[in-house]
């Protein structure tokens, strides 16, 4: 693969910007739902991150799976799964994607390939190998890709599946969001090397080191990386560089971010920037980007207002889809 | 129909707060998006914008412990 380029075309760069913005607007419509107290969830904002998933979305065929942790709806979102749905999940109503009893900790949406979010740091990587070698042993040039933070690469399963993956060359994809924080704690204080992608190298496969606020250097690692896994080459680790904008969890007093660092982050917001290159270079008028972003706010209220007036799972949905045959009541 | 005003689930432990100011009088008119009340929770204070525009009715009384879900006031 190493002869071959993979350049975002114009197409692709306004398919990634129009993901980042629903995602931004999806993010901005949840803290504000929240602090009215229209839904009661466990909410971590990926605000500042939407850059990654948004990439993986454009590039991605929805037959190939992704499996992410509980801060990861974006990467659910930038997936495809559908809003209503999504939001029913979140507000734990019955016209969710789990039928409202797995909540915003756990979004599945198999139509999309959209698998697994844990609520266990590290423990979606396992997971994707798994998927991935389904896709192997089915002879199926999907691939599988893991997301997970900088605090989950310091986590043993990580490690034991990114070794496997590269053993038995699974078509599996480790993206390691490295927002610099792990929950609270700084990326400098918990982690040897200051290197995530170098850690590759231990394991036998590609680890690149990426801007993940730049579509363009985003796509180029990423596309190249599922490029790969397709053609049965194997894993690749990229550890994509971002930033959280709202701390850990929504509600967070922010207190052990420097305020110059968190400031200087959201100066440098990938998403307005991203709308003006766009603008600037002529991929799309401002127009056309203000009536799809009007657009989504629309689909996002309605997705909102679907939720809301769904009912609740009643008791009884205790007993269903636990295991294959319902507990008897 | 006037519009609840619930208390927030800000935090993942939490499941309840205490109401410890209203930035505005009762039968005041409010502006979706200024700051409203403040609660207490988990160690933090959060200052909670109004969620939507009218005029206030003020029902949680400051100092209270109220559970996640009450409705704390009315914009009508």
């Amino acid at each position: 693969m190493a002869d071959k380029q993979f350049v975002a075309d114009s197409p692709a760069l306004l398919d990634i910007y129009k993901r980042a913005a629903l995602l931004k607007a999806n993010d901005e419509r949840a803290r504000k739902v929240i602090l009215s107290g229209q839904v009661a969830m466990a909410y971590y904002s990926y605000r500042g991150q939407e850059i990654i998933p948004s990439v993986m979305g454009n590039v991605l065929r929805d037959d190939d799976t992704i499996c992410t942790i509980y801060r990861g709806i974006h990467d659910m979102l930038g997936k495809g799964f559908p809003l209503k749905e999504l939001w029913a999940e979140l507000a734990g109503r019955s016209t969710g994607s789990c039928k409202g009893k797995g909540g915003p900790m756990h979004l599945t949406y198999p139509p999309k390939g959209i698998m697994v979010t844990t609520g266990i740091v590290g423990s979606s990587a396992p997971i994707a190998n798994g998927l991935a070698w389904a896709a192997q042993l089915d002879k199926s040039d999907r691939v599988s890709v893991c997301t997970f933070g900088d605090g989950a690469s310091n986590i043993g399963a990580v490690h034991e599946a990114m070794n496997l993956a590269s053993v038995w060359k699974l078509p599996t994809i480790f993206v390691c969001q490295n927002n610099l924080f792990a929950e609270h704690t700084k990326f400098e204080k918990m982690t040897g090397g200051q290197n995530i992608a170098n850690r590759a190298d231990g394991y036998g496969m590609p680890g690149v080191r990426v801007d993940g606020n730049d579509p363009e250097a985003m796509y180029s690692a990423f596309a190249e990386a599922v490029a790969r896994a397709r053609a049965g080459e194997g894993p690749t680790l990229l550890e994509c560089m971002t930033f959280r904008f709202f701390g850990h969890n929504f509600g967070d007093d922010d207190s052990y971010i420097p305020p110059e660092q968190k400031a200087a982050a959201m100066e440098a917001d990938p998403v307005p920037r991203f709308r003006a290159r766009l603008i600037a270079d002529r991929i799309a008028s401002e127009d056309e980007l203000a009536a799809f972003e009007s657009d989504v706010e629309g689909q996002i209220s309605e997705a909102l207002e679907f939720a809301l007036s769904s009912p609740w799972p009643t008791a009884d949905e205790l007993r269903f889809d636990v295991f294959e045959k319902e507990i008897a009541a | 129909m006037a519009f609840q005003v619930t208390l927030p689930k800000i935090g993942f432990s939490m499941n309840e707060g205490i109401l410890s100011e209203w930035l505005f009088e009762d039968g005041a008119q409010v502006a979706e998006g200024q700051p409203l009340y403040s609660i207490e929770s988990d160690k933090s204070t959060n200052e909670v914008e109004s969620p939507a525009s009218g005029t206030l009715k003020i029902i949680g009384e400051i100092g209270e412990t109220y559970e996640v879900g009450t409705v704390i006031a009315e914009i009508g």
